[in-house]
């Protein structure tokens, strides 16, 4: 429950509807996506104007009570988990386009226009927002914004940091701030850059200016079959490494096209131990050069099929079993688990043959469906949560992933962010030094603490007793490697 | 908060002794104090400001940087990194005098991954010994402001340059970094990774940061396939307007050209005559640079001409071999020098505005008209495809009244970009000269800018003075 002084205080500025208290009516926003963490929060404020968001912010700020942005709650690591005793500040309401400039190629947006939608707005004037996350129908641009979100196109297009001109947001003491500028470059420090995949613990947004790109005239994909996930693996960096950067460049297992083909229909070919799908987009002429360089690495890497879409509704139906890939992969197995480590592209053979292995050693099946391009893995492992063990285990493997993935040189989070999920990683991916820069970063926007607590940034304290607990025989793992 | 006020003063000669003489102890020969190592160390190009270090010291490590930086920490003396001095807005004159650490002898490539199109090089490495290095792998890095620069220094002050319209600028290039940080421990940002969402971006916090939050010492960074084919054309055009409305069109289709640079008629003028480029009229111009497959490059070229020849362009004159084309873009690096040719005598500084590029043609025309209106020589040059461009105003140092006219345009300039949502600083930086036209810009913004500042380098030690005004 919230202090009684600040629910009134709140309730003067708020019509009652957009000011929720009642437990049935906060209940909806105890979790995000990822459904393993619950907490029921205080209140849930669903402001509509950015003044209303200002005065939120300072009562809170004033009660020291922390306060948890939300967007459209489709969070993969818990970055919208409420806070018991916090308010949900939800920013469901801002869903206006303001306007799209196609000179400019900008739209500027409120935070809760769905990321999909702008596209769809952009769309007649022959443009289209990059960054396609998987939940794109659903999710939100001010969470895209929050989590540096990224997608299949990111490869060739970049990631929201990529594609944001300028973000407006109000800090927990109530102040509004422009981060970046409508220009190419905004002078001083790249706040902007700090604020995206920020995780809601420095600003709430209110208002965002991306950029648009023309829509390629033509896109065409091929989809590979390769007989050895290892060969697959260094076809990516032979693609790569040639030179091209496609429009998309993605894996799938075989477990994961036998479980999208269930559900689509699209005619994957099964008996192959991995598939890729790597589109070309752009002009006829630059789509036709591209293919046919795309065809012979990938000849030359031994894919055992190559298909290329003929039309669109072809390349659209390829598409679909990636696209639908996590919830077909939901329809095999009572729950998944899905990891988002990141690595450099070369040493994806390494570490495919070593999730595989690790599978067999835990008994546990895990699909491979992810943006091999960028080194994005999404290992799924599949577990029943209600089958003794299997939950501890699936947890057990899903550490050994990322810490591999930093081992490689890789990062533990490649777009779904920190959250409360993946802290205890920060703890390894991270050195103190670097720790102590976010803290102090983190300190200079919100001094006490409010936004988004227990989020993102681990504390040393928290670390060393992760520290505790990972010392093995006596032992700090991989004590050799550097902690970036 | 009276840190800023603290280091205001130079440091006391007794502690800045006690710390030469350490410095000398433990780097010998690399610690230098003559007069005229100082003087090269206490300025960049640009307009003159100089301001000499106490010391230039030479390290050769993350952990000799770390050292110098944890010993200037705690007698509070300031610290400034400097590459090879090609920038142009004050950013390494030592204001507060101090110990300058140029990183030129950290000069290896420490890695160059080929399937993972990246390599990491130390702060000192100068983009065209990186290019020479990579010869035969087939890969390049393409980020090009003209001066042969440190890639440690492209970091620190987010240099883009004419090829940013198809490769983006150092923010969008640079992977990851080892950072010495204020209190001289070593970090290390980003990964090799494609991607990351662990933790605040601190990789672009210090990139552009001019060496204000800690000093870069190595830089991770993305490289590029060679181009299969390469091209560069030239189109003149009857007025500015044309020249401009058609880089705007062909950003709009989003033809993906490498470079589009625009010269005014003066600049033609002035580059005609200094490196020679007879064949071409002193009328408002455009280079273009191609990249790609052989029949993308081609299609580009073809897309272009009929944009520009529906703007009265002329047909484009080709330069498809690499001398013909390096004369060209030589001849486009030397604009600054031509455009000083004018007028013997004069001297001359570069303003750089940048606005969205919805708003170019009316920011260059007003421009152009303003400089007409002054009747000063200021030609107008620039990497159009992004809204970036730049005047070079020549003035009489000896007149104060042309001086005053000059500085008056450039402050013009900048109100004029500001106001059509663009910005001053399209890639220069803040440095010392842009530090009220950031304040102009930025409101409240600037105030969390100090108090990053402040959280990462308490004691104001790290090039003080410069990137954000503390006061």
């Amino acid at each position: 429950m919230l202090d009684a002084t600040l629910t009134s205080a709140l309730a003067a500025i708020l019509p009652p509807s957009a000011l929720l208290t009642a437990a049935e009516d906060t209940r909806p926003y105890e979790c995000d996506g990822l459904t393993l963490y619950r907490e029921q929060p205080g209140a849930v404020a669903l402001p509509e104007s950015e003044a209303q968001v200002v005065e939120i912010l300072r009562l809170c700020h004033a009660a020291r009570v922390p306060v948890v942005a939300r967007g459209a709650g489709t969070s993969l690591s818990g970055g919208a988990l409420p806070v018991a005793s916090g308010v949900v500040l939800s920013l469901a309401k801002f869903r206006r386009i303001v306007a799209i400039d196609p000179v400019a190629c900008t739209a500027i947006v409120e935070p809760g226009v769905r990321n999909l939608a702008i596209s769809e707005a952009a769309a007649p004037y022959g443009l289209f927002y990059a960054p396609d996350p998987s939940s794109q129908i659903a999710c939100s641009i001010g969470g895209n914004v929050a989590e540096n979100a990224g997608g299949v196109h990111c490869l060739k297009y970049g990631l929201t940091v990529h594609n944001v001109r300028k973000v407006r947001a109000v800090l927990v003491t109530g102040e509004i701030v422009e981060f970046g500028a409508d220009a190419l470059d905004a002078p001083g420090y790249d706040l902007l850059a700090l604020i995206t995949g920020s995780e809601g613990l420095l600003a709430v947004i209110t208002r965002i200016t991306v950029k648009l790109l023309p829509k390629p005239q033509l896109a065409q994909v091929a989809l590979a079959a390769f007989d050895d996930i290892e060969k697959a693996g260094a076809a990516v960096g032979a693609v790569i490494g040639a030179g091209i950067i496609p429009g998309g460049l993605e894996m799938m297992d075989r477990e994961a096209t036998r479980a999208v083909e269930q559900f689509v229909h699209a005619d994957y070919p099964l008996d192959a131990a991995a598939v890729l799908l790597i589109e070309a987009d752009g002009t006829p002429i630059e789509v036709a050069a591209e293919m046919a360089e795309i065809r012979s690495v990938l000849t030359a890497s031994g894919a055992t099929e190559i298909r290329v879409s003929e039309n669109e509704a072809q390349r659209l139906l390829y598409w679909s079993g990636r696209k639908a890939a996590f919830p077909a992969v939901g329809r095999i197995s009572p729950d998944y688990y899905c990891i988002d480590g990141t690595i450099p592209r070369a040493a994806l053979p390494r570490v495919l043959t070593q999730i595989a292995a690790w599978s067999r050693e835990f008994g546990l099946p895990c699909a491979n469906v992810f943006h091999a391009g960028d080194g994005n893995l999404h290992p799924l492992i599949l577990f029943d949560a209600n089958k003794p063990g299997d939950k501890e285990r699936t947890i057990e493997f899903g550490d050994r992933i990322l810490e591999m993935c930093i081992e490689v040189g890789g990062t533990i989070t490649g777009e779904h962010g920190v959250g409360v999920e993946k802290l205890r990683g920060m703890c390894a991916q991270f050195a103190p030094a670097a720790l102590e820069r976010f803290l102090a970063i983190k300190r200079a926007f919100d001094e006490h603490a409010l936004l988004n607590p227990g989020k993102g940034v681990p504390t040393l304290a928290r670390c060393a007793e992760f520290g505790a607990m990972h010392v093995h025989r006596g032992e700090l793992r991989h004590p050799q490697l550097p902690r970036f | 908060m009276n840190t800023a006020t603290e280091a205001r003063a130079r440091p006391p000669a007794a502690e800045l002794a006690t710390l030469t003489e350490r410095l000398r102890h433990d780097y010998g020969e690399r610690a230098v104090t003559t007069q005229a190592i100082r003087e090269q160390h206490a300025h960049g190009e640009g307009l003159a400001d100089a301001a000499l270090p106490d010391i230039v010291v030479f390290p050769h490590s993350n952990e000799e940087v770390a050292a110098i930086v944890r010993t200037c920490n705690a007698a509070r003396i300031p610290v400034i990194a400097f590459g090879v001095g090609t920038s142009l807005e004050g950013h390494v004159a030592a204001l507060y005098g101090g110990v300058c650490l140029d990183l030129t002898q950290m000069n290896r490539v420490l890695e160059v991954n080929d399937a993972d199109l990246d390599c990491r090089v130390q702060a000192g490495v100068t983009r065209e010994q990186l290019n020479a290095e990579l010869k035969g792998t087939g890969l390049f890095f393409p980020i090009d402001p003209g001066a042969n620069a440190t890639l440690g220094g492209m970091a620190s002050t987010r240099a883009s340059g004419t090829n940013a319209v198809r490769y983006g600028t150092m923010r969008e290039n640079v992977l990851g970094l080892t950072v010495v940080t204020a209190d001289g421990r070593i970090i290390r940002t980003g990964s090799r990774a494609r991607k990351s969402s662990a933790g605040y971006d601190l990789t672009r916090l210090f990139v552009g940061s001019e060496g204000t939050l800690g000093i870069i010492t190595e830089v991770q960074l993305r490289l590029y396939g060679l181009p299969e084919a390469i091209s560069a054309a030239v189109c003149q055009f009857p007025d500015l307007k044309s020249a401009v409305d058609t880089v705007i069109v062909a950003m709009q289709l989003g033809i993906p050209v490498a470079r589009i640079e625009l010269l005014d008629d003066v600049q033609m003028e002035a580059c005609i005559r200094y490196s020679q480029l007879t064949e071409f009229a002193p009328k408002p111009t455009l280079f273009f640079e191609f990249h790609g497959t052989q029949a993308g490059v081609r299609e580009q070229a073809e897309m272009i001409e009929s944009i520009a020849s529906d703007h009265g362009g002329s047909s484009f004159q080709w330069a498809t071999r690499a001398e013909e084309r390096s004369r060209l873009w030589k001849a486009r690096h030397n604009a600054y020098y031509a455009a000083l040719a004018l007028a013997p005598g004069k001297q001359g500084f570069a303003t750089d505005a940048c606005v969205p590029i919805s708003r170019l043609t009316d920011c260059v025309l007003e421009t152009q008209a303003d400089v007409v209106a002054t009747g000063l020589v200021a030609p107008i040059v620039g990497h159009v495809g992004d809204g970036n461009f730049h005047l070079v105003v020549l003035f009489d140092p000896a007149d104060p009244e042309e001086r005053g006219k000059a500085e008056a345009l450039a402050a013009r300039v900048s109100m004029r970009a500001i106001g059509m949502g663009g910005t001053c600083t399209g890639e220069h930086g803040i440095g010392v000269h842009k530090l009220e036209a950031l304040r102009a810009e930025h409101g409240e913004a600037v105030s969390l800018m100090r108090s990053i500042k402040r959280a990462l380098d308490p004691h104001d030690i790290l090039n003080p003075g410069k990137t954000v005004p503390l006061d």
